[in-house]
């Protein structure tokens, strides 16, 4: 499908020639996608073709596009940092990709009220390093600093290692401007009457969970051209003294901090650890990260991580000398805690608690992880989220499956079947083989704690069509274990998702715990998109599918 | 290596788009945080790293044919190497740079590059510089010094002042320093093909036969003149030489001027005794500074560890800027009486580009002014009173996007600054 010349000059007449184009070699730089491999035929890494690419400058400019995308019926996917499938268009169906990074302005930095105001292309590395100079930090989503703050905050979650202090970026989202998929300008909460940024819901427009929907519009359904986020206390120095040698650059730990990897004997012991760690307010960064490289191999990958002669050959031995078999039994079962104090004593205060629950729960500090050299490099891992591409780091392709969030006593229960899934899948020698246990997430998506999840790290080759093959039967897999032994299917269902028919999508829609959200969802869709120029990313029930008595929302039963 | 070679990394881009920007820890604010300048002037995602090894993958696999725009992709692009660092932050089994490269050569050996490029490489293979100065100008710099000529003499140590320094333009005082300064502490030093090129621009520009021969015509002088040793002030040469010609076969060693001035400063053997009051920031040249550093030979292929772990074997030498040259010029500077070095937000091995390399300055004049023009405007937010490089290339491009002469930033090579020290 390719646009009409005349479509295609009213574009140019929108945004300037300059920014459009339809070559089909730039389109492919869109339809190339990560993750595209597991869904898409042939383990194609491309997605479908947009029929143009277009980058607009102002809200305006959107306004104009989407009311010519109306017109002419053409799809409008908008991507701002563009990682992930799901940023690509979704069908053959014509699709018109808007790449928001033209609009890449912090507008404004309020300190006194705590609000940054955004546009889609600042990234979480740019707001970070402007709010710290005012004593002021954001919380970075979990997909690191290279995301839009944006598109965490209006079309995902938002959540990560810092949401345990500053709360996932769908709670921080304050107002909004969006420009809906009919093409109206909607600006809301307060900013829709007038009074500035400072509230997402009244006295304008509430519409936050509206045009999110249930777990991300995901470009899907219009296009966020601005909003604001709430902002929190930085304890820390304003300046980052930033030492080491890439790629493993270190941040000098302050006086208000300390930073540690933690470790306890059992999955007992580490819900537990965790209970008492929100139960004592304790925590400034909370997450199990350097897991990902699986538990048989993380210490020994990030050791060699740490000495920038030596490359991922290395592991091979280093994983096998004593002292590392030993290292890796003592952080078999351990997570990354960073404390921030408001004071020296108030630090130390924290500390002596930590001490005093690690012994309560059987748990240590790492001592290698609490030198120097790794302190600092897991300091500044945590505080700017700056490495997470590598997650990628064996293979050039990783999945996340699991990842089903809930209190620690319900997360503890899967790990053991997550564990025995990946070990089983990865006997095939198709995936990397790191242990059963390559677990990683946050310590709590929700502020003070109380949920948490593990997202089991399952890396394969994506220049190698087998171990992609394998890497979907994993993703299946996973599905498989996780219903049969009685929890919602993960992350991997999502990522999924993609390569299934309508018909198969509605099936697992109406499956679902509570499937009249994606009835409402329908509706919502109904009056906001009437002409369907966004994408099943925002997930809808045709009006003909029965949902099952038993899972009709309560007020309908009664 | 083939285009073909570089299909895994393509494969196994994750379209993470971290090679747009400086590596993310390193980040000071939002306005200096942009590492690659062809994304960042040119916006399309085929203008990145990343995007410009799907726009080869695509070709490969027959999904789109070459067309201006993609002589346009491939060539509008400074080869600084911002993206290949940023990149292996996380991974070590992605060849960014390397694979941006091979897309050139894979394009011209199609005759497809910049129209521009004609003329620059006519001159190129008639004349044997890349720039268009009259022959006798060539070499006029080094009149009455009294040098050994290698083409009749030997000598173990060779001076190349690269054809920027030689050939007009006012920079041919950091070569006459640099002599000086050889010849004073003492060193058997000759010039051989003075003013001529070391044919690594015409080698970024994808003219890899050209280079070849160049390289094989030098290499083979210098084995007839006894040279051990290569000294240049030129940071284009400086890597042609260490790397390119080191692939090529070249054992010979490379210095560059500044590298050689710290040498003597910190044996005592050269001391500045002239204050240069100056406050003034250091800007890295990209081959100097992460492409600067060490070549390590290596022929093997990929194997897997752990079921899947992509890794080498032998291991691969990981390029990723962590040994380039950094701190040489910086303590020269800072060894000068009077001068106070400020840094800029984006140093060292996340250095923006001068704007000049990879062909950019023959091809794309205002993508290349555009993109000086960048550097300055970092520069002037320290508050320096000249920027200063060890590239004569860099010192062109800044001096031409600071001539409306309403910025109170000079421009400098650190070698200037040390001749006003001595
Ligand atoms: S080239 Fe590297 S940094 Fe750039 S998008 Fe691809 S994987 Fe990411
Ligand atoms: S070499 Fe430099 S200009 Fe070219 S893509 Fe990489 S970062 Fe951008």
């Amino acid at each position: 499908m390719t646009l009409s010349r005349e479509t295609y000059r009213q574009l140019e007449d929108i945004v300037g020639a300059e920014n459009v184009s339809d070559d089909p070699v730039v389109l492919d730089a869109y339809a190339f996608e990560v993750l595209a491999d597991l869904v898409r035929p042939e383990q194609s890494h491309f997605m479908p073709r947009p029929v143009a690419v277009i980058m607009p400058r102002t809200t305006e400019e959107v306004q104009t596009i989407v009311r010519l995308c109306n017109r002419h019926r053409i799809k409008v996917k908008p991507l701002s940092t563009g990682w992930y499938h799901f940023a690509a268009p979704q069908s053959d169906a014509p699709t018109l990709q808007l790449d928001m990074r033209r609009m890449d302005r912090i507008l404004e930095i309020d300190e006194k009220n705590l609000i940054a105001v955004i546009e889609p292309y600042v990234i979480a590395a740019q707001l970070q390093a402007e709010t710290l100079k005012l004593g002021l930090n954001i919380n970075i989503t979990g997909a690191g600093a290279s995301c839009s703050v944006l598109a965490s905050s209006c079309a995902y979650a938002g959540q990560g290692p810092m949401a345990y202090w500053m709360g996932g970026n769908a709670e921080n989202l304050l107002a909004l401007e969006w420009v809906t998929p009919a093409g109206e300008i909607v600006r809301t909460g307060s900013l829709g009457s007038g009074d500035g940024w400072f509230c997402g819901e009244g006295p304008g427009p509430s519409v936050r969970g509206i045009c999110r929907g249930t777990i991300g519009s995901r470009g899907g359904m219009g296009v966020y051209t601005k909003c604001a986020v709430k902002l929190t206390h930085w304890p820390g120095p304003t300046e980052w003294k930033v030492r080491g040698t890439v790629p493993a650059y270190r941040l000098p730990i302050h006086e208000h901090f300390r930073v540690y990897t933690l470790a306890v004997p059992s999955w007992d012991a580490w819900a537990d650890l965790y209970y008492q760690i929100y139960d004592n307010e304790l925590g400034y960064v909370f997450h199990r990260q350097f897991n990902l490289a699986g538990a048989d191999l993380a210490p020994a990958f990030w050791l060699m991580y740490n000495d920038h002669t030596k490359t991922l050959n290395d592991v091979e031995w280093m994983a096998q000398e004593p002292g590392m078999r030993e290292l890796t039994e003592e952080m078999r079962i351990s997570f990354q805690f960073i404390m921030a104090g408001r004071s020296v004593r108030d630090i130390e205060l924290q500390d002596r608690i930590l001490d005093a629950i690690l012994a309560e729960v059987g748990g240590w500090k790492v001592k290698r992880f609490a030198e120097e050299d790794m302190a600092e490099f897991t300091n500044m891992y945590l505080q700017r989220l700056g490495h997470k591409h590598i997650n990628y780091v064996w293979a050039g392709g990783y999945i996340g499956s699991w990842m089903q969030v809930g209190t620690p006593d319900w997360v503890k229960g899967y790990i053991p079947i997550a564990s025995a899934g990946l070990e089983r899948d990865a006997a095939s020698g198709l995936l990397v083989q790191c242990g059963g246990d390559a677990m990683m997430g946050s310590g709590s998506g929700f502020p003070g704690g109380g949920g948490t999840g593990l997202e089991q790290f399952v890396s394969y080759d994506p220049n190698d069509r087998e171990s992609t093959k394998a890497a979907v039967r994993h993703m299946e897999d996973a599905v498989r274990d996780a219903t049969s032994y009685g929890f919602p299917p993960g992350k991997e269902a999502l990522y999924l998702e993609l390569s299934k028919t309508d018909e198969q999508v509605w099936a697992s829609l109406a499956a679902a715990n509570q499937p009249a959200v994606f009835e409402f969802q329908r509706k919502i869709k109904e009056a906001l998109d009437p002409n369907n120029i966004g994408d099943r990313l925002y997930s809808t029930l045709p009006a003909d599918r029965t949902i099952p008595a038993d899972k009709t929302p309560a007020t309908d039963r009664r | 290596m083939a285009l073909a070679d570089y299909r895994a990394d393509a494969m196994r881009c994750t379209r993470c788009s971290y090679c747009k920007w400086i590596p993310f820890d390193l980040v000071k604010s939002s306005r200096f945080a942009k590492g690659c300048p062809s994304v960042d002037h040119n916006n399309f995602h085929n203008y990145s790293g990343g995007g410009r090894l799907v726009t080869y993958l695509s070709l490969l696999d027959g999904r789109s044919e070459v067309t201006d725009r993609v002589v346009d992709i491939a060539f509008k692009c400074q080869l600084c190497g911002n993206c290949d660092v940023a990149c292996k932050v996380c991974r070590y089994d992605m060849e960014v740079l390397a694979a941006l490269r091979e897309f050139r050569f894979w394009l011209a050996e199609q005759g497809r590059v910049p129209p521009r490029y004609q003329a620059v490489i006519e001159g190129f293979r008639r004349r044997g510089t890349m720039l268009g100065a009259p022959e006798a100008d060539r070499g006029s710099w080094a009149q009455g010094a009294g040098v050994k000529d290698l083409s009749r003499e030997k000598a173990e140590l060779v001076f190349h002042p690269g054809c920027r320094h030689s050939l007009g333009g006012g920079l041919e005082s950091v070569a006459r320093t640099s002599l000086d300064i050889l010849r004073k502490a003492g060193l058997d030093v000759g010039l051989l093909d003075n003013g001529q090129c070391c044919g690594g621009r015409v080698y970024h520009m994808g003219y890899r036969e050209e280079f070849a021969r160049t390289a094989a015509r030098v290499l083979g002088a210098w084995e007839d003149a006894g040279v051990k040793t290569v000294v240049t002030p030129c940071a284009d040469c400086y890597h042609t030489f260490k790397h390119l010609y080191a692939r090529e076969g070249s054992r010979v060693e490379t210095i560059h001027m500044v590298e050689f001035v710290d040498r003597l400063v910190r044996e005592g053997r050269l001391e500045f005794t002239t204050p240069v009051p100056l406050k003034v920031t250091y800007h890295d040249p990209c081959h100097l500074g992460r492409q600067g550093e060490p070549f390590v030979p290596w022929e093997g292929a990929e194997k897997k560890i752990f079921g899947q772990a992509v890794v080498y074997d032998p291991p691969r030498p990981r390029y990723n800027g962590a040994q380039g040259v950094y701190e040489p010029p910086r303590d020269v500077l800072r060894a000068i009486p009077g001068i106070e070095l400020v840094e800029m937000e984006r140093i060292r091995e996340a250095a923006w580009c001068c704007g000049a390399g990879g062909g950019v300055r023959e091809a794309y004049p205002e993508f290349n002014a555009w993109t000086a023009a960048e550097r300055v405007e970092e520069a002037k937010s320290t508050g320096a009173d000249a920027l200063v490089s060890a590239c004569p290339w860099c010192e062109q491009n800044f001096s031409e996007a600071l001539r409306d002469g309403r910025a109170p930033v000079r421009v400098f090579d650190v070698l200037e600054l040390v001749r006003q020290a001595l």
